[in-house]
This record gives structure tokens, sequence and C-alpha cells, in this order.
């Protein structure tokens, strides 16, 4: 069988589903960073492949500055975490009810 | 005509590009100098003067960005829209750093924190995402200026570290918003290999057909759902009303202009650039997919949620954060009247929006600080306590609204206007149309409700102590007020120089 760009496409949108699923469904705080994570990073696989299906290096490119950005994110999101943490005591997500319509 | 790639060639000078993007820069190196002032020079004085020399700092940043727009107009685009300077870019960026100037401004008299030089630093920086996000054309920067303008919007909504709310907004703001780059993310990389090019011009180039691909379909509504979050529109704003609760007020304000000036130009620039041809139609019997159906269905539950959710509110941040949602909703119609004057109502309605909600914020920012809540109850009788305060939030309150002379009437009745103008392609969406001002009349009530506490409902306790606001806030909020105002009576002004700034040439 050969590969096409179909294949890895599809392998990329389970993953982003899987990581959406993941941020819906967990409710601890860290696994949610971990399926936000793996939402961009199902974004970067379709990247490399559609890179190198169209034989354009532009798309490598693209996920060079996606995973620079990702690990920014991720410093802000921890720092959030910890920021919340002194106050509450709590990563879970059922705790952050101050606010309610 | 499309923008050409440079091969080899002629490539462009590092010089020249730091002459095109002098306003970034000036705004990011007044940002670490105001990150340097505070670490070397400030630490030892009272917080008072540190967050008066830092905004000083800021502000010379700001106005010397803005000077040199207007001295130097400069026209370019470098690598086949990665980096576009046109006249219209220029403006919407002056635009852009008068609210950050004003943001600025308002923060003077604030005590949610020490951390002075980190504040505004941060301030400028998500300036200057804002300002690149409205000069590019091409997904990757775009991406990039998203997530710069964002990941410094989610700091500034955590910076009150004193206060629970603060955190617990400020991690919601970065769970959604994170979530919408994921998707906006997916988006842009769909349309990559659709096109086998970042650039939106190429993207355009490769839709064919009124048959739209799957995929692109696909890329479509992820691309919309990515930037919805940003604007805050319906179904995907349950972020904002506590993000506009627990930030800090100027964060708040911030969060409410900048941002949303920023973000519908870039929306209204992906779907009218990235996805021309692939409109569709949202007329009541005409329906054809495409992008315009979709924000179309997007404005009006942006403004039957925001309106309706509005109604019940007690504090007055949410209110105006639901009113936000529903001005969304009215601006998401701007978007579908692009292309042409279309475009600048869009841009004359958000700029106006943005002066009158950092204004509203202002006001509540100040009444909080006097009373400790921001809740209906304790505006009432501000009129007798401090009326000018009261006066300026009667301006505000009432623009909002879209009462006439003022400039959320004008922007209002143009941007219906434009959409149903013969040609556009927002023609046939009459019903939205009647949907808006059907659900304007809605939020003249709960508009009111706040004006009766402030005018009509009786002080709590003894009413007799007048308070009286700092001089530089008054200052700043009668400004905002006169502005409000002035472009409400004269909104020519800044029409024919939005409309010039169209015009090609």
């Amino acid at each position: 069988m050969k590969i096409g760009v179909e294949h890895y496409l599809t392998v990329s949108i389970i993953l982003f589903c899987l990581g959406l699923l993941g941020v819906i469904v967990r409710r601890n705080l860290l696994v949610i960073y971990l399926s936000l994570e793996l939402m961009l990073n199902a974004a970067n696989l379709a990247l490399v492949a559609f890179s190198r299906f169209n034989n354009d290096l532009d798309g490598q490119v693209f996920v060079f500055f996606v995973i620079t950005v990702a690990a920014a994110e991720v410093a802000v999101g921890l720092a959030l975490i910890v920021a919340l943490y002194r106050k509450r005591r709590t990563a879970h997500v059922e705790d952050l009810t101050l606010m309610k319509l | 005509m499309g923008y050409e790639r440079e091969a080899g060639g002629r490539g462009m000078s590092y010089l020249e590009l730091l002459n095109l993007a002098a306003p970034e820069a000036i705004i990011a190196l007044a940002a670490l100098a105001v990150l340097a002032a505070d670490m070397f020079a400030l630490r030892e004085l009272e917080l008072h003067f540190r967050l008066a020399i830092s905004a000083m700092i800021s502000c010379v940043g700001c106005v010397a960005a803005i000077g040199w727009m207007l001295a130097l107009p400069e026209h370019g685009n470098v690598m086949g829209g990665i980096f576009i300077v046109d006249p219209l870019g220029q403006l919407v960026k002056i635009g852009l750093l008068v609210l950050t100037l004003f943001t600025i401004l308002i923060s003077l008299e604030s005590n949610f924190t020490v951390h002075a030089g980190e504040y505004f630093a941060l301030v400028l920086l998500a300036t200057a995402g804002m300002m690149f996000l409205v000069s590019t054309a091409d997904v990757l920067m775009i991406f990039i200026s998203l997530e710069l303008t964002s990941l410094s919007l989610y700091m500034l909504t955590a910076f009150d570290k004193r206060d629970v709310q603060s955190a617990e907004a400020a991690l919601k703001y970065f769970l959604f918003g994170s979530m919408s780059a994921a998707f906006t993310l997916f988006g842009l990389s769909l349309l990559y290999g659709l096109s086998g090019s970042t650039s939106l011009e190429q993207i355009a180039a490769s839709i064919r057909g009124p048959r739209l691909d799957p995929l692109l379909v696909l890329a479509l509504v992820m691309t919309v759902i990515g930037l919805g979050f940003k604007v805050a529109a319906a179904p995907f704003h349950l972020w904002a009303p506590d993000v506009y609760q627990g930030a800090p007020a100027p964060s708040a304000a911030f969060i409410a202009s900048g941002s949303k000036v920023a973000g519908f130009f870039v929306l209204a620039r992906v779907m009218a650039t990235g996805f021309k041809g692939a409109e569709g139609s949202g007329a009541w019997h005409g329906y054809l997919p495409g992008w315009v159906p979709l924000l179309a269905v997007l404005a009006g539950l942006s403004m039957v949620v925001g309106n309706f959710a509005a109604l019940v509110q007690t504090s007055v941040r949410r209110l105006l954060a639901y009113s936000a949602i529903a001005h969304a909703g009215y601006m998401l119609i701007g978007v579908l009247a692009y292309g042409g004057s279309g475009l600048a109502s869009l841009l004359y309605y958000s700029l106006t929006y943005g002066l009158t909600t950092l204004g509203a914020f202002g006001v509540v920012a100040v009444v909080q600080q006097q009373t400790g809540g921001d809740r209906l109850s304790d505006f009432a009788g501000l009129s007798r306590r401090s009326p000018g305060l009261a006066i300026c939030m009667m301006i505000f309150i009432l623009s909002l609204a879209g009462i006439p002379p003022l400039a959320g009437f004008v922007g209002k009745f143009y941007m219906f206007s434009e959409v149903l103008r013969p040609g556009s392609p927002g023609m046939g969406l009459l019903w939205l149309v009647v949907l808006a001002i059907a659900l304007s009349a809605v939020s003249l009530y709960y508009y009111l409700q706040v004006l009766k506490q402030i005018f009509v409902a009786p002080s709590p306790g003894a009413g007799t102590w007048v308070s009286v606001a700092p001089v530089t806030q008054q200052v700043v909020l009668g400004a905002l007020a006169l502005a409000v105002l002035l472009l409400g009576c004269f909104p020519g002004w800044l029409v024919q120089r939005l409309a010039g700034a169209m015009a090609p040439g």
C-alpha cells in the first residue's frame, strides 16, 4: 500500500479529535494542557505532511514557529496554574467556580 | 493582483525591512525600555511614581510610533504579503495605538499590582502583536501575531495576584484561547495543504468554482471557530463574561477594545482575501454554502445571546461583557459588508466601540476603587457623588445603546446601510439587519438600567460623601467622552480618512 497525504491527514484529524476530547472530558488542568499540545501537534503533522507532498518547504518552517509558540504557551499556562494553585490549592477545573451567571 | 514571491533575485535589505516595521520596532523597544527602567532605576521609588514613570515611557513610545507613521507614510510589501504596509493598515495601527495610550492612562491610578514595569511592558507587547496582526496577509504571521497578542493578554488578565478571581479568569481565558489557537492553526494548516502556499492571495487563487471542496469547508469552519473565540462571538463567547469580570479593569478594557479591533480586522481580511470565491449566500431564500451564511448565523446568535443574557446581569462588568458579545454580533454584520466602503464602516464601528468601552471600563474602575464592587447597586447615586463621572458614563452607555448624536448610532447606521448596499455580498441579509435593529431596542432596557441607578436611585448609606476621582482619571475619561461625542457629531472626519486610505493607488 502506498502511503499518501490522505493517510497522514486522517491520522492528524484523529489526533486533533483525541486532543479536543481530552480538553473537554478531562478534569485535571495538567492533562488538559497535554491535550492542548496534542491538538497543536496534530496541526504540525498535517503541515509537515502537506509540505512533503506539495514539495514546498514553507510548511516545515511553519512547524518550527508553531513549536516555539507552543513552548511559550506552556510557560504562560504553567505560570497561570501556579498562580491559581497558590490561591486555591487546586488544579481541577471543577473548582473554577468563583464566577457564574 | 497577486503579490509575486521574490525568488532569489532582489531580496529586501534588513535596513529596508526595519524602516517598514519601524512603528512596531519602536513599541517593542519601548516595552524593553520600561522593563529596564523598572529593573534598574525605579525599584526603590514609591509605587505611585513607578507607575507614573513607566506609563510615561510607554506613552512616549506610543506617541513616537504614531508620529513616525504620520510623518513618514511608507508603503511596502515584504515577501508576498508576509508584512504589508499600506495606508489602511497604518490608519488602523494609529487607532490601535490611541486605544493603547488611553489604556495606559486609565491604568495610571491603579493599585492592583506592584509590578509596574512588567504590566506596561505586556500592554506594549500585546499592542505590537496587534500591529503585526493588522499588517499581514500570510497565515504564518497571522498565527504568530495572534499568539503574541493572546499570550500577553492572558498574563494581563492574571495580573492582580491578590485576587482569586483574576487567576481563575486568566486560566479560563487561557484554556479557551489555546483551544481556539489550535482550531485556527488546524484550519490554516488545511488551507496551506489545499493551496501549497501560506499567502492568503494564493490560497484564494486555489479556490475554484461554486462547489466547495469538503476539506475547504472543514478549513473554513475551523478558522471561523478559532477567530470566533478571539472576537467573543456566540457560541464561542463563554470566556468573555468571566474575563471581563475577573481581570483588573484596565486589562479588561484593553481586551474589550484593542484586541476586538485587531481581531475583527484580521477576521475580515482572512474571510475577504483568503476565502474569496467561497462566499456563498445567506439570503433568506437563496442559501448557498460559504462563509457569508456561516458568519451570518454567528452574528444572529451573538446578538440574541448577548442581549438577552445582559438583561439579567447585576454586575456591571458582566453586563458590559454580554453587551460586548452583542456588539460582536453587530460587527460580524460589518464583516459581511466587506469590500469597498463596507470595511470602512466596520473599522469606524470597531474603533469607536473601542473608545466607548474603554471609557465605560474606566468609569467602572473608578467606582470599584471607591465602593469596592461593580454591582449595579454600587453605582446608585453616582450622579450626586461625582457628577462629572456620571455624565461621562451616560455618554458611553448611550453610545453603546446607539442613541443618535453619539458615535455608536452613526456606526450602526453606517454599517447596516453598507450591508444592504446593492452589490454587497451581504445583500439579502435584510433579515439579519432587522434582527439587529429589533435587538438594539431590547438592549436599551439594560443600558437604561445602569443609567437609572446612576441618576435616579438614591445613594446608599448617608449619601453625603463626595468622592473625587483622581484628576488624571477625570481628564482621561472626559477626553474619551468628548471623542465619542465628536466622532458621533462629525463622523465624516474619520470616515473620509478610512475611505481615502482604502482607495487604490
